[in-house]
C-alpha cells in the first residue's frame, strides 16, 4: 500500500501546468528515482491533459493507479498509487489538497506558475501522512460524498489517447523527459514493467 | 567519474550482431579492438572497479543498473554514489558473458585463475546474475578453505537481494552460509561444555561463547531485515518470507520470545500490505507454532515456558501464579501445573481473539482483498482444529466455548457470553467510533481483562461459528464492493460446508 506521487496541475488550453509535486519514491531502485519521476510528472500532466473538466478519473498503467481530479476552474490533481491503496482514499485526498491549494494560492498565479514560484508547501505533508490511510481518518467519511459510479476507469493508459495517437511517440517527444528517462522508458517497455531493467 | 589517465579508454561501442568490439580512439575514429588481449585488460579494469568500490566504501548497501545505451563519456562504467553501486547498462552485455565463460573456462580446468581473481570475479558475475549457481558453488569452497569469511558471503548476497529480491540462487547460499555459522556455533558450544565437564572451565571461553551468542542474535537480525526488505522490493516474495520461515525455525528453536516479537512487528507489515499472501501465510506459520508450544503437556509447560510467558503476553498478570497459591485454592505442585495449562489457554485464546479482530478489521478497512478472506479461513481452521484436540480441556457451552477452570466460578459463561456479544457489536461497526485502532503499538490488554485475572477469570472470546456468520452478514449488509460480497459468499459457503458439521 503505497503513494508514490501527488501533484497539482492547472488544465491550460492544450498542455498542463505542474503547480506543484511531491514524490515517494524510495520504494524504488536509486538509480531509477530520478527517471521514474520524470516519468510520473509526464504521466500526471498527460493524464490531465486528457481528463474533462468536473471530472474523476482512474487510469490503471502495469501495477499503480493513478487517479486524477480536475475541477471546472480547471486546477487539477493527480495521485498515482499502487494497485492496493484504497481508490476512495486517493479521491480524498485530491479533494482536500485541492481545496487547501486554491485557498492559498491566488488563481491569477494558476495559469502560468511552477513549482518554483507557487508558494503551497503542504504537499509533502499530505503525501506522507496518507502513506497509512487509516492515520489519514479518510476512511469512514467519505463513502457518503463520493459516488464511485461516477469515476471513469481506464484500464491502460493507451485508453487515454486519441486514435493513431501513441504513447511511444508522446515520450519520444516530449521536452520533460530526458535521455536516460527515454532510454529507462524503452528497457521498461520491453520487458513490460517499469522496475526491472535488465 | 574517474577518468582514465591513460592508455585504453572506457568508450565502446558494442555490434552485437557482429559479434566483436570496436572501440572509439581518442580521435574519434571507430578502430576495431584489435586482440582477444585488449577485451581482457578492459574487463578486468571493470571488475577492479567493482572490487575497489567496495575497498573505498565498506557501507555500500544498493546495487543497480543505470540506463544508459552508450558509453558517453570516457570514463568508468562504475559509479558510486551516497553508498549506491551503480553499473552503467551498456557495459552489462558485454561484462556478463565475459565474466560467465571465465569462470566456465576454469571450472573446466582449462584456465587457471588465482584466489584473489576468484573472489572479484564471482562477486562481479554475482551482482549481475545472482541466479548463477557455478559461481555460488565457487564461493562455497572458497569459504570452505578460508579464503572468504560468511559474513562476506552474506553480505553479497544481502547486495544482489537489492537488485533480485527473489533470486532463488541467492536464498539458497544464504541458508548454506549459515548453517556454516550454526555448525561453528555448536562446535564451540560443545567443546565448552567438555571442558566445564573436566572442570577446565575458563573465564574467556565464557566470554568467547556470550561474543558467539551475540553473534548470532546479530545475525538473526539481519536475516529479519534482509527478509523485510527483499519483501518490500517484491510483491508477494515467496522465497524471502519462506527463507525468514526457515531463519526462525533453525535460528531460533524454541526462542519463544522471537516467535513473539515477530508476530506483533509483523501487525503493520502485513496491515500495509493487505494483498501480500506469502506475508500473510508467515503470520499463520507463526501463530501455529506458538499455539503448538502453548499447547503441550503441562509437564513440559511448567519446565520450559514461564519465562517466556510472562515476558511475551502482555495480558498475562506476572503475579497471577503467586495470587491463586495465596489464595490457598489449591496446594503444591498440583496447583502450579493447573495454573501453568491454564495460563496457556488463556494465552492461546487470546492470540485466536487477537488474530480474528485484526483480520475483522482489516477486511472492513480495506474491501475486496482475497488474502484477508483466505487468511480468516485459515485462522478459524487453525482455531477449529485445535478446539478439537483440546475439547478434553474446554467445555464447549453452545455460541461460546469456555476454559474449564478448577474453581466452577459462575460468571464464568457469563463473561464469554458477553464478549462475544461484544464481537457482534464490533462487527456491526460501532467499534470505530469508541476503540481507537490498534496497528502499530503491541495490542495491550484490557484493565477489565486484568481485574477479572486477579479474580482467576481472564476470557477473551473465541471464535465461533455464530460470530463468523454474523461477520459475513454485516458484510453482505452493507458493503456495495462486488469482489467484496464474493470472497463473503464464498466464505460463507465454506463455513457451511466444512465447519458446518461440527459438534
Amino acid at each position: 500500500m503505497k503513494l508514490y506521487s501527488l501533484s497539482i496541475l492547472y488544465k491550460g488550453a492544450t498542455k498542463a501546468n505542474l503547480l506543484k509535486a511531491a514524490y515517494d519514491l524510495s520504494s524504488f531502485s536509486f538509480f531509477q528515482r530520478s527517471s521514474v519521476q520524470e516519468f510520473m510528472t509526464f504521466t500526471s500532466a498527460l493524464i490531465v491533459e486528457r481528463t474533462s473538466q468536473g471530472s474523476r478519473a482512474s487510469v490503471k498503467e502495469q501495477e499503480y493507479l493513478c487517479h486524477v481530479y480536475v475541477r471546472n476552474d480547471n486546477l487539477g490533481a493527480v495521485v498515482i498509487a499502487d494497485t492496493e491503496y484504497p481508490q476512495r482514499v486517493c479521491f480524498t485526498l485530491l479533494d482536500k489538497v485541492l481545496e487547501e491549494f486554491s485557498r492559498q494560492v491566488d488563481s491569477i498565479d494558476w495559469p502560468s506558475g511552477n513549482p518554483e514560484t507557487i508558494n503551497y508547501k503542504a504537499l509533502d505533508i499530505h503525501l506522507s501522512k496518507y502513506q497509512n490511510p487509516r492515520e489519514a481518518d479518510a476512511m469512514s467519511k467519505v463513502q457518503a460524498e463520493l459516488d464511485e459510479t461516477k469515476i471513469i476507469l481506464h484500464n491502460t493508459m493507451e485508453s487515454l489517447l486519441e486514435r493513431g495517437e501513441k504513447l511511444d511517440d508522446l515520450v519520444a517527444k516530449s521536452e520533460h523527459l530526458g535521455n536516460q528517462s527515454k532510454a529507462f522508458y524503452k528497457t521498461a517497455r520491453k520487458q513490460n514493467s517499469c522496475c526491472e531493467i535488465m | 567519474m574517474c577518468l582514465w589517465p591513460s592508455g585504453l579508454p572506457y568508450c565502446w561501442v558494442f555490434f552485437t550482431r557482429k559479434k566483436f568490439l570496436v572501440r572509439v580512439t581518442s580521435h574519434g575514429v571507430l578502430k576495431m579492438a584489435e586482440s582477444e588481449e585488449e577485451v581482457d585488460v578492459l574487463v578486468q579494469r571493470v571488475v577492479k572497479d567493482i572490487t575497489n568500490a567496495f575497498k573505498r566504501n565498506p557501507n555500500i548497501d544498493e546495487i543497480g543498473v543505470i540506463p544508459c545505451p552508450e558509453a558517453r563519456y570516457n570514463r568508468s562504467p562504475i559509479v558510486l554514489v551516497e553508498n549506491k553501486l551503480g553499473v552503467e547498462s551498456w557495459c552489462v552485455k558485454f561484462l556478463l558473458p565475459y565474466v560467465h565463460n571465465k569462470l566456465l573456462l576454469y571450472r573446466q580446468r582449462k584456465h587457471w585463475l588465482d584466489r584473489e581473481a576468484l573472489v572479484d570475479i564471482t562477486c562481479t558475475l554475482l551482482l549481475l546474475n545472482p541466479d548463477f549457481t557455478t559461481a555460488w558453488n565457487v564461493r562455497k569452497e572458497l569459504l570452505q578453505c578460508g579464503v572468504l569469511n560468511p559474513e562476506k558471503d552474506l553480505y553479497l548476497g544481502k547486495l544482489a537481494l537489492t537488485k533480485f529480491p527473489k533470486s532463488p540462487e541467492t536464498w539458497i547460499h544464504r541458508r548454506w552460509v549459515l548453517q556454516q555459522i550454526l555448525r561453528q556455533f555448536s562446535v564451540v558450544g560443545r567443546s565448552r561444555k567438555q571442558q566445564q565437564q573436566q572442570g577446565e572451565a575458563e573465564q574467556a571461553d565464557g566470554e568467547r561463547s556470550q561474543q558467539l551468542s551475540d553473534h548470532l542474535a546479530r545475525t538473526l537480525h539481519q536475516e529479519m531485515k534482509v527478509c523485510s526488505d527483499a519483501a518490500c522490493r517484491y510483491p508477494s516474495n515467496y522465497n524471502a518470507w519462506s527463507h525468514r520461515i526457515w531463519v526462525v525455525q533453525h535460528m531460533a528453536k524454541g526462542n519463544f520470545k522471537v516467535f513473539h516479537d515477530e508476530l506483533s512487528s509483523m501487525r503493520l507489515w502485513v496491515s500495509m500490505h493487505v494483498s501480500d499472501h506469502s506475508g500473510f501465510h508467515y503470520r499463520q506459520f507463526l501463530l501455529k507454532e506458538l499455539i503448538t508450544e502453548l499447547s503441550q503437556t503441562p509437564a513440559s509447560t511448567t519446565t520450559c515456558s514461564p519465562q517466556h510467558q510472562s515476558s511475551t503476553v502482555p495480558s498475562v498478570n506476572p503475579h497471577h501464579h503467586s495470587d491463586t497459591q495465596a489464595n490457598g485454592e489449591l496446594s503444591g505442585a498440583e496447583a502450579a501445573g493447573e495454573d501453568e495449562r491454564q495460563l496457556s489457554l488463556t494465552t492461546v485464546l487470546h492470540l485466536f481473539h487477537q488474530e480474528m479482530e485484526l483480520c475483522s478489521d482489516l477486511i472492513q478497512s480495506f474491501p475486496g482483498h482475497e488474502t484477508l478472506w483466505s487468511h480468516r479461513r485459515h485462522v478459524f481452521y487453525l482455531w477449529h482444529q485445535w478446539r478439537r484436540e483440546h475439547q478434553h480441556r474446554c467445555s464447549n457451552n453452545g455460541s461460546s466455548e469456555s476454559v474449564h477452570l478448577n474453581n466452577s466460578d459462575p460468571g464464568l459463561t457469563e463473561v464469554g457470553a458477553q464478549s462475544c456479544a461484544g464481537r457482534g457489536e464490533s462487527v456491526n461497526g460501532q467499534r470505530h467510533a469508541s476503540e481507537p485502532m490498534e496497528i502499530d503499538r503491541a495490542p495491550l490488554p484490557d484493565p477489565r481483562d486484568s481485574k477479572r485475572l486477579k479474580r482467576g477469570v481472564l476470557l477473551p472470546a473465541p471464535p465461533g461459528l455464530p460470530c463468523e456468520h454474523s461477520f459475513v452478514s454485516s458484510i453482505l449488509d452493507r458493503c456495495s464492493n462486488p469482489e467484496q460480497r464474493r470472497f463473503a459468499l464464498a466464505y460463507k459457503k465454506w463455513l457451511d460446508t466444512v465447519m458446518g458439521p461440527q459438534p
